[in-house]
Parts: structure tokens; sequence; C-alpha cells
């Protein structure tokens, strides 16, 4: 098949994403990753420390409660098992680790900061272009400004790392 | 109303298939944004633009007919700060939300270690969290104006609608208009950019790429593009 020979025009493949986003829309909510994700560090947490443990945190009582019945995790594992399937028949899928300590350095103060700001804003970068901003939620603009004054900061900073 | 297995296996083949299109397309958000500020590259922004016009007249068209689930949201200064946060680490990790799943989907141990990373971060923050403090969460999310909360009350398309009168489209269709005005407005620096190239090199005008090649992509890009050497079927995500 043609898809798995050739790079797909993203312009395309956005197109039809975000078609299928307006019909997940309209079936329970649009396209989110954040709150899947939050999910799974409950479920995570509840695994490694114990639900007694957890219960004694506020946020996975109050706000979260960890469990399996809740579509936004299955989105993020649905996009790993595609992305998976999509590598292994167009022969890309190969084991890849970063040599320098400096990207691992990298890598991990990115995570970091990523999962800090899902927490803090309680929105991704997903569902700020793909669900608040096209619903015209002050949220979505507020949120676009915060992540593309981030994304520019974190630039500058990648530059003079590349630099140094 | 669909049961909450419909809405698991609902948004498992969603997920897929999004998978699929962004594996197969190499599109990624981080990318969207840092490649448009540091080399003036919009192949990913362009289609970024192309799916909030089609989502923008989606939303706000169903919102009009009183159908679709549009997500009951809080809005304060966390939302700002939050995401600039976000906004940093996204372009340090080389990773968004989707293209570290995706990636790790490639077998990149990298990708998988900001998502470790990432949920490192979401809980040990959680510890944080009190609802009498902010950043708010569930106590402040009344929709009312709430300033010690630091929210600014509740407001989308749909309030908009509601407290109008006006359907939600027409708002859609003025966000539709000033994204297509963003989207053209690139097109025409990339004809601009292609002219510019062309007068110092008429071979390169002719066979300009539309994506600039050889990006160099940080962390996490930088050991796919290392990999991608040694088996050399591997495309870059440019």
């Amino acid at each position: 098949m043609d898809l798995f020979k050739k790079t797909l025009d993203p312009i395309i493949a956005l197109a039809i994403i975000a078609l299928l986003d307006v019909f997940l829309f309209v079936i329970v909510g649009a396209w989110t990753v954040g709150g899947g994700e939050t999910m799974l560090a409950g479920l995570a947490a509840k695994y490694v420390l114990g639900a007694k443990t957890l219960e004694r945190i506020p946020f996975w009582t109050l706000v979260f409660t960890p469990t399996w019945a809740y579509w936004k995790i299955y989105i993020s594992l649905g996009m790993g098992f595609g992305s998976f399937v999509a590598a292994v028949l167009s022969k890309e899928f190969y084991w890849r680790v970063p040599r320098h300590l400096s990207e691992w350095v990298m890598i991990t103060i990115g995570g970091l900061l990523m999962g800090i700001g899902i927490r803090l804003s309680f929105v991704c970068n997903v569902s700020t272009f793909f669900g608040l901003t096209p619903e015209m939620n002050l949220g979505g603009y507020l949120a676009v400004s915060g992540i593309v004054a981030g994304a520019w900061v974190g630039s500058w900073i990648y530059k003079r790392v590349l630099e140094a | 109303m669909i049961t909450v297995t419909g809405q698991c296996v609902a948004a498992f083949i969603f997920g897929s298939t999004v998978g699929l299109l962004v594996q197969r397309s190499r599109w990624c958000n981080t990318a969207a944004l840092r490649d448009a500020m540091l080399f003036k590259s919009y192949r990913n922004t362009k289609a970024l633009l192309v799916a909030m016009m089609i989502l923008t007249l989606g939303f706000t068209g169903f919102i009009s007919v009183g159908n679709g689930n549009p997500m009951r949201f809080d809005v304060g200064l966390n939302q700002f700060v939050g995401l600039f946060l976000f906004g940093i680490g996204m372009v340090l990790a080389g990773a968004c939300t989707v293209s570290s799943w995706v990636k790790t989907g490639e077998g990149n141990i990298g990708a998988l270690w900001a998502l470790l990373f990432l949920i490192i971060g979401l809980f040990v923050s959680s510890l944080l969290w009190s609802f009498t403090y902010w950043p708010p969460a569930a106590a402040t999310m009344t929709g009312q104006p709430n300033l010690a909360g630091l929210q600014f009350g509740f407001a989308d398309a749909l309030t908009l609608q509601q407290k109008t009168g006006i359907p939600a489209i027409v708002f859609g269709l003025i966000q539709f208009a000033a994204l297509l005005a963003l989207y053209r407005l690139i097109l025409r620096k990339e004809l601009v950019m292609q002219t510019a190239r062309g007068q110092l090199n008429p071979q390169v005008a002719r066979s300009a790429p539309e994506v600039s090649p050889a990006m160099p992509e940080p962390a996490i890009g930088v050991a796919m593009a290392g990999s991608a050497g040694a088996s050399g079927s591997y495309q870059e995500e440019v």
C-alpha cells in the first residue's frame, strides 16, 4: 500500500484527524491527551504506593479518582498502538536510544515541565489546539498564548544549547 | 447516550487512527511551533491551522444545532502559566503529548523516557494541589467570576450563543476567517522566501522544497537521526 511507502502530506492527515475529532466531539468530547495522562499517573501511583496512601492526597480523591473506565486513557494508548502498527507496516520500527547525556537531561527536564504544566493548567497542547480554541473557550486563547510564549523561550534555550 | 465501554472503544479507535496518520505524515505539534520560530519552516504549522479551521466550523456548527460536548472548563491564569511551562518542556524534550506516544510506538526510548517523566511531573505537582489555594480546580469550577481563584467565568461558543442568542456558527466563522488570514499570511511569507532564494540561485527556486531539509531535531530527534543513518530507511521528521 502506498500509505506505508511514502510520507503522507500532513495537511491531509490533519484534515482527516479534524473530521474524526468533530465526530468524537459529538459522541463524547473533543480530542485530548493530558486528561488520559493524568489518569494514567493516578493509576500508576495507585499501584506503586497503594490505594490507601493515594487516598491521603486530596487531588486524587477530589479531582481525579483513578479508574480504568475513563475514555481519555484509550486515546493515548490508541495513539501508541496505531503508530506501532504503522511503523511495523512501513518497516520504520526500530529501537532508537538517545546517545548523549545532554539529550537524556533535556528529555528529563522537558518531560517534567510538560507534566507540571498539564497538572497546573488542566489542559495539554492537544486540548488547547484541537479542543478549547475551536470551541472558542477563553481558556483556549490563554493556553495558546502560554504555549506560544513557552515554545519561544524553549526555542531560545534550545538554540543556546545547540550553540554551546 | 453512549455507554462507558462505548466511549472507551470510540476513543481507542480514534486514537489508533490518529497514531497511524501522525506516524505516516511525521506531523508534530512541537515542530509546528518550534520550526516556525527557529527555522521559518511552516510544514507542520500549516497542517495545524487547517485542522483548527475545520474544527472551528465543525464544533460551532454542531453547537448551533444543540449538539456536541464542549469542555465545561474553568478559565484562569493557570492555563497561561501551565502551558508556558509545557511549551518550554516540549521544545526541550523534542516531543509533545501526541508525538511522545507516536514516537514511543515507533520504538523511540527517548520518547518513552519523556512520557515517564511527564507522568512523574504530573504526580509530584499533584501533591501541591489544594483546593483552597491557587492553582484552582474543582472548588472554583463554578462558572462564576472568582478573582480569588483567578477565575474569569466560563465563556465559550456555547455560552456566547446562550447569552447573545446569535448561533455559535457566526462566531465560528469569525474565528475561521482569522485562522484563514493567518494561513494566507504564511503562504505569502513562503512565497517571498522562495522568491528570495530563487534570486540567489534560480536552480534552487525551481526545485525549492516546501519543507526545509535536514531540520535539526532536538533531543529525541538527534537519536532518531543517528539511528536513521544506520538503517537508511527512516525518513526524518522535518
